[in-house]
């Protein structure tokens, strides 16, 4: 069986001439919590609804439980129904249909899904609190996003493609949702593909990283094997000095802020604390980096 | 479900479409449909009335998709729909049969109250005579509404009701302009043409008007089937 949810290569999709992705390398292992990020039109949505078969790649492959979705049919998406059915979706807008209220909703979608778990259903309205009989209009944005959260978990999906899940959610619902989120992953072995600009929250639950900018994939793995791969060096001089022009291999960014030093690093740690501790008057300090830092230094001057 | 989805979306236009017939109806009464002449005059507005059901009920169950937040786009719960597992084939077809089965029930109102309510209907045609007006006017209605079914693939439902108006107004004004025979007029079908005005079945305007549907069902089938929403 292979080990991949979701594997594309070389995706690349432009509008009107603008690419939107360039050569997206994408892969998701099974039963993992995979967080995707990216700056505003990085192609996170467009990664996204090309996986759903809802757009057209321009080139590359993609494939999810090992169907393709970007290829062999001339009837946009309907090669992905099957795909469809095993996949729980949440959507950036968390626009549902205006004219139903919870309950009808519910009717509507629960025939659509063969596996729809009816305990998980009465599960979440509870813990969620949604109003059976309120229309969807007169729900709060809050209560949209558990709405569908609660419609994508019920459907027994092996997938979750959530984009900005917790979208419009206060702190504690925010919490409330990432805990479940974590605990269907575990329980229920579903893999989780979820985008967010909630940095912290993905360092939370995410046990895999990929960050996308401008189209391409420019970083991906294990969040562990990142955070271990990537430390800051914090070097104080005992007097203001001059940076040296030239540092090791692996020195990823360096700020100098009067006496201290800063130093991103993503590999020859060693070495390069090496480099630091030669210099005249320098005390050396390591420091594990966060997400955010990793983040930002992908993203940084793209 | 679909079926039950667009129900829900529709249902309050239909019962609109229904009442609008009823005070046709009622209208007609209170004018006081007792000639032939006037018969007809209510006959050749009916043409309208029914335009007005196809422009109002038709939809493709993918574009007109409604939002919750006026800031959400044009489209609406659109993406959402196209997540599920189902063709869009099946989408087009369950909303725009939908549709068609609404705008029958509309006619079906106005025939059957023009048979109980007015004298003249029943002493000037036979009860198989109505029931062949009414499948004329579903025939022809078809025409119409996949032109409206079209539009609805890529417009949203206020540009959709526009455009169908539009359309109409536009294919209308042909009819009357443009040399053609009177037998696939399909608006003379639904009027003078009628099996309670000229006594026959208009085959060749019914013919023209499944053709058209038909033609414009593959067209709208193409283009949700190629579009990215």
């Amino acid at each position: 069986m292979n080990d991949l949810i979701i594997e594309t290569t070389g995706l690349t999709k432009a509008y009107k001439g603008h690419a939107a992705l360039r050569g997206l390398d994408l892969r998701v292992p099974r039963g993992s919590i995979f967080g995707f990020l990216g700056r505003n039109g990085a192609g996170k949505t467009t990664t996204i609804k090309t996986l759903m078969g809802l757009l057209r790649a321009d080139s590359g492959t993609a494939r999810v439980f090992g169907i393709p979705v970007t290829e062999g049919s001339a009837s946009l998406g309907d090669s992905c129904i099957e795909v469809r059915r095993r996949i729980g979706f949440v959507t950036e807008d968390k626009e549902l249909y205006p004219y139903m209220t919870v309950r009808q909703i519910l009717r509507f979608l629960r025939p659509l899904f063969p596996k729809w778990r009816d305990e998980l259903e009465r599960r979440y309205l509870e813990m969620f609190e949604l109003p059976l009989d309120r229309k969807i209009p007169n729900l709060s944005k809050g209560m949209r996003s558990k709405l569908m959260l609660l419609l994508a978990i019920s459907r027994g999906a092996e997938l979750l493609i959530l984009d900005e899940p917790t979208d419009g959610l206060d702190p504690a619902a925010t919490e409330d949702v990432l805990r479940e989120l974590v605990d269907i992953a575990a329980s229920e072995g579903t893999t989780m593909f979820f985008s967010s600009h909630q940095l912290a929250e993905v360092e939370l639950i995410a046990d895999h990283i990929g960050i996308i900018d401008q189209g391409r994939m420019v970083a991906s793995g294990s969040l562990d094997e990142m955070k271990a791969q990537y430390q800051r060096l914090q070097v104080v001089f005992e007097e203001t000095v001059q940076a040296p022009a030239r540092w090791v291999d692996g020195v990823e960014n360096v700020r100098q802020m009067g006496r201290v030093i800063s130093i991103l690093a993503s590999r020859n740690v060693d070495a390069i604390v090496e480099q630091a501790r030669s210099l005249p008057g320098a005390t050396v300090e390591r420091f594990p980096v966060t997400l955010k830092e990793i983040f930002m230094e992908h993203v940084r001057g793209n | 479900m679909f079926w039950y989805k667009g129900w829900l979306e529709t249902r309050f236009r239909f019962c609109f479409a229904l009442g609008f017939t009823v005070f046709f109806l009622g209208s007609a009464y209170a004018y006081g449909l007792k000639t032939t002449a006037a018969l007809h005059v209510v006959i050749g507005t009916a043409t309208v009335l029914v335009a007005m059901f196809c422009g109002q009920l038709a939809g493709a169950g993918i574009a007109t998709q409604p939002a919750v937040q006026a800031t959400a786009g044009l489209h609406g719960s659109t993406l959402f729909t196209l997540s599920l597992p189902v063709s869009r084939l099946h989408l087009l077809a369950v909303r725009a049969s939908l549709g068609w089965l609404q705008v029958a029930g509309g006619i079906a109102l106005y025939c059957g109250g023009m048979w109980v309510l007015f004298p003249i209907v029943r002493d000037t045609a036979s009860g198989a005579e109505m029931l062949e007006y009414a499948g004329v006017l579903i025939g022809c209605a078809s025409g119409l509404l996949f032109i409206s079914v079209l539009l609805a693939t890529f417009l949203d439902d206020l540009w959709r009701m526009y455009g169908t108006m539009m359309a109409f107004g536009a294919l209308w004004w042909a009819s009357k302009r443009v040399a053609m025979p009177d037998s696939v007029n399909v608006f003379r079908a639904m009027g003078e043409g009628s099996p309670l005005v000229a006594h026959s079945i208009p085959w060749a305007a019914l013919g023209v008007s499944a053709g058209l549907a038909a033609v414009l069902f593959l067209v709208s089938l193409k283009i949700v089937q190629q579009r990215e929403y």
